[in-house]
């Protein structure tokens, strides 16, 4: 049910220094597909994420978007070309309003000479950033209210209903479900479905891995920077992803049989 | 998905900083003139001491209005008063040695020399402005840093430029004075406030707050104080917008060093010395935050209005000047607490 490749990335590495955070990663994207990736801490899944968004620039290693090798340089490019991210960090600005975070970089001005000068419509941002919000299933308080008064749950709902109301062809989600409860939780997971269903490409990240299991199509496993294993999803259960995360497996008892 | 009967009420609305901020900056106010008002037996406020105050010390107010900028994005420039100084001095170098021109050239018949005094000042700031985004930018030091060395280097090029003397050259007095309104004395009413230099100050000050508050400028402005990572990350170009609040903070302190040339007739190199202290204080007095992402045009306006204010309230009292300083270190220090304070109340 997987359509085309949208996103493929060869053979990316990344150092922090001394750190090597991502050692030759390879794997591909396809268009209404929700990819999980997962690993232990410092596996290298957010270094991952930041090269994809075009926040870090790789040491080595190409990106192919619909085919076409591309580089990013600063985020925006990354944004421009429809590919939306989640940050496993804070990705909003706190002393900023709902809507001014859920429109920044893309803001819409007043009309006529004082637009030109970058005069905001502030009231029509408010009212569009709180429909959109709800229209992927997220109910926030006020849109003017800043970021710094909403609780961490609230906060981290704003960063995803942002992502995916602008999402055109990838969405990229860092452990989307951190400090959400049960319920809230669920509903992540019902948006992941929802922006398969219209044919974005998902990179899902989490600890969860019920989440992992029931949310994704493909499961990429990462240690110490190198993609250990990139297999259906069916093909794993809990106990064998812990044990591959971990490295006390390093193959799938179905792929031994075979 | 997270439903919330939070609503955003009036209430919230004054309790959040800026609320907070703005009226305990307008009781500070109340409380000072009264001060100074009941020890200078009612003299103060009633004379045009506070208009001589405004006109020796109009240029911080463009100094203020620049620094707000950067401090609410996360920096601060500490070359602001060293480029006034520079700046002012090259105008003067360009005015008298390179135009030969002299201060018997007065009046109207000044303007022409002065637009390009004007000019030039604002340029010189701009290059200042220029290297200090390069050094934050490019050679990324922090802003502290890159603006000291920027505040040393500038105000040494204004002594060696001007020889450690004052370059006397053309100007217009009238430029600074009251506008004369037909049928007011200037006794009995003061229009020290009406200067030309001082109206253009105040449309400076509204301007650059209009493009703070309303348009994507300040917003870039706010978020790049609140969260850099963020603001990169919504594809705002950090480096360059960090680059245009440098810039325009020199070109302001440029404006500043102009209106410090027609003030005393000439390009003096100790013009700037101090302002930068000034700047920070209105900045943080009125209620911006040196972390980045909290600040108000109009706070800095108030916060300046303190300063001018504790000024002429100490001259009016009979007070030494030199207590000026420490009032004014009293003050910073009691801002700060403030926003302390309120920060630990969850006031925002
Ligand atoms: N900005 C940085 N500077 C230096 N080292 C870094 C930086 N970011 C990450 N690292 C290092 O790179 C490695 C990979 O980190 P990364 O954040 O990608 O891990 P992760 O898989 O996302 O972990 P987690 O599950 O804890 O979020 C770690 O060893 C980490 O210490
Ligand atoms: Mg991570």
């Amino acid at each position: 049910m997987a359509g085309e490749v949208i996103y493929e990335v060869r053979n990316v590495s990344k150092h922090y220094g001394p750190v090597v955070a991502l050692d030759g990663a390879s794997f591909k994207l396809h268009a209404g597909e929700v990819v999980g990736l997962v690993g232990d801490n410092g596996a290298g899944k957010s270094t991952l994420v930041k090269v994809l968004s075009g926040a870090h620039d790789a040491d080595g290693g190409e990106l192919f978007l619909d085919g076409k090798e591309v580089r990013w340089t600063e985020p925006r490019q990354a944004l421009d070309a429809g590919i939306e991210t989640l940050y496993q960090e804070s990705g909003l600005a706190p002393h900023l309003t709902v809507s001014q975070n859920v429109f920044l970089g893309r803001e819409k001005f007043v009309k006529g000479i004082f637009g030109k000068l970058g005069f905001l419509a502030r009231k029509q941002m408010e009212s569009e950033a709180h429909r959109d919000l709800e229209a992927v299933g997220i109910a926030v308080p006020s849109s003017n209210r800043s970021v710094a008064q909403l609780s961490g749950g609230q906060r981290q709902a704003v960063a995803i209903g942002r992502a995916v109301s602008w999402a055109k062809r990838v969405i990229i989600l860092d452990e989307p479900t951190n400090h959400l409860g049960a319920r809230q939780a669920g509903e992540v997971l019902h948006i992941v479905k929802a922006a398969k269903a219209k044919g974005l490409g998902v990179i899902f990240i989490s600890h969860t891995l019920p989440h992992v299991l029931e949310v994704t199509d493909r499961v990429i496993v990462l240690r110490l920077g190198k993609i250990v294993k990139d297999a259906p999803t069916n093909l794993f259960d809990g106990d064998t992803l812990v044990a591959m995360i971990t490295g006390t497996i390093t193959e799938l008892p179905s792929e031994k049989k075979s | 998905m997270t439903d919330s009967k939070q609503q955003l009420s009036m209430k919230d609305r004054a309790r959040s900083l800026v609320g907070n901020q703005t009226s305990l900056l307008i009781i500070v106010m109340i409380v000072l003139a009264g001060i100074f008002t009941a020890f200078s037996n009612g003299t103060f406020l009633s004379t045009g001491v506070f208009s001589t105050i405004l006109t020796d010390w109009g240029a911080l107010i463009l100094l203020a209005v620049g620094q707000t900028l950067v401090v609410i994005s996360g920096g601060i420039d500490l070359s602001v008063g060293s480029t006034v100084s520079l700046s002012t001095v090259v105008a003067g170098y360009v005015l008298v040695k390179v135009m030969h021109l002299n201060s018997t050239l007065t009046g109207s018949a000044a303007w022409g020399p002065l637009a390009i005094a004007a000019l030039v000042a604002v340029l010189t700031g701009l290059v200042v402005g220029a290297i200090n985004a390069v050094l934050i930018n490019v050679l990324k030091i922090v802003p502290f840093i890159a603006t000291l060395s920027t505040f040393g280097a500038a105000a040494g090029f204004a002594i060696i430029i001007s020889g450690g003397m004052p370059l006397q050259g053309p100007t217009d007095f009238t430029l600074i004075n009251p506008i004369r309104i037909p049928g007011i004395d200037v006794q009995t009413c003061d229009t020290g406030l009406l200067s030309p230099m001082v109206i253009l100050m105040m449309i400076v000050i509204t301007g650059v707050g209009l493009f703070l508050h309303k348009a994507r400028f300040g917003l870039y402005t706010y978020a790049i104080g609140s969260n850099a990572f963020a603001a990169r990350a919504a594809g705002i170009n950090v480096t360059r917008h960090t680059a245009k609040i440098y810039l325009v903070s020199g070109a302001l302190s440029g404006l500043a060093g102009f209106y410090a040339y027609v003030r005393l007739g000439g390009g003096s190199p100790s013009s700037g010395a101090g302002m930068e202290l000034y700047a920070i204080a209105a900045t943080v007095i009125g209620g911006a935050s040196l972390m980045g992402g909290i600040g108000r045009m109009w706070g800095t306006a108030l916060g300046t209005l303190i300063l001018f204010t504790v000024q002429s309230g100490l001259l009016m009292t009979g007070v030494s000047p030199d207590w000026k300083q420490i009032v004014v270190a009293i003050l910073i220090a009691a801002a700060v607490a403030v926003q302390t304070l309120q920060k630990k109340n969850g006031a925002r």
